[in-house]
């Protein structure tokens, strides 16, 4: 990236060119600051005509991103176009931590418990974010 | 959206866009020799591998004989539409010095193609993007809704 994003770094793997280790910073004000969150991105084949593929590695309690880590973003489905970038994909991730979206879920439980007890989620969110994105 | 508890498939990513359909067999059976009844259609069951692979929305591949009537007809209305935008070679008047899908510079004599919002892209680029959505990949303007309201291309 030519010029770097504060909070967001994307690595080419040595053996892989596609393939990017990424690490997210979460946002300030949301319930996932000070964490460190890691990520894959993957460029196919086809890109840019289709979206690059990116998923979480760290856990994370967000209503739009499951136990694996599969991203429910629209630009990486059926909003995607070729005019987007790594970069712009990678600061909708960003935002999508600043903005969750329990109308939109994929992770069901959890955009379920965001919906009944917003206050609630937001304070397993920020345990998460203790135990599993600030290990260092 | 709702999209996103569905698996999206993407398999086969590697295979040409618009790579002609197989030919119609020329050789004529032995024995009707000239006014014979016209070949008969061969479905091509041995080399599905060498179908074209269309896009009926970005993330979806299809071999041709795998899409439903309605991509097809979806697909047809994309190829034809395509051809009534017009094209043209980069001559350096315009402002936009970069083709936002390859990033590459625009260089003079680029074959390119106009939208109707006036966005440009190299021919080869914006065409492989058309055939998936007909949409403009900068401003997100649907192409045909355009295309077909006001026919303004200048």
């Amino acid at each position: 990236m030519a010029e770097p994003v504060p909070g967001i770094s994307a690595i080419p793997d040595e053996s892989n060119a596609r393939y990017f280790h990424v690490v997210v910073a979460g946002p300030e004000g949301s319930p996932f600051e000070g964490g460190v969150f890691k990520l894959e991105l993957f460029l196919p084949e086809e890109y840019p005509m289709s979206a690059p593929k990116v998923r979480f590695m760290t856990k994370i309690y967000h209503p739009n991103i499951d136990k694996l880590g599969r991203i429910c973003l629209d630009i990486l489905k059926d909003k995607w176009s070729p005019a987007l970038q790594i970069r712009t994909v990678l600061l909708s991730i960003q935002a999508l931590l600043s903005a969750p979206n329990p109308d939109d879920p994929l992770a069901n439980d959890v955009a379920e418990q965001w919906k009944i007890n917003e206050g609630e989620a937001i304070k397993t969110a920020r345990e998460w974010t203790r135990l599993y994105a600030m290990s260092g | 959206m709702g999209n996103c508890l569905k698996a999206v498939s993407s398999s086969n990513d590697d295979i040409s866009l618009l790579r002609e359909a197989t030919s119609i067999p020329r050789e004529s059976s032995s024995s009707s020799e000239q006014l014979g009844p016209p070949p008969s259609y061969q479905e091509t069951v041995n080399q599905p591998s060498s179908l074209p692979v269309y896009y009926p929305s970005p993330n979806v591949s299809r071999p041709a004989s795998q899409l439903t009537e309605e991509e097809q007809i979806k697909i047809a209305q994309r190829m034809g539409l395509i051809q009534h935008l017009p094209t043209g070679e980069f001559d350096g008047s315009k402002k936009n010095k970069e083709c936002a899908i390859c990033m590459g510079d625009f260089t003079i004599g680029d074959p390119i193609r106009f939208l109707p919002c006036m966005h440009i892209y190299h021919t080869e680029c914006i065409d492989d993007w058309l055939m998936r959505s007909f949409t403009c990949p900068s401003c997100m303007e649907p192409v045909d809704a355009a295309l077909l309201s006001s026919y303004q291309t200048d």
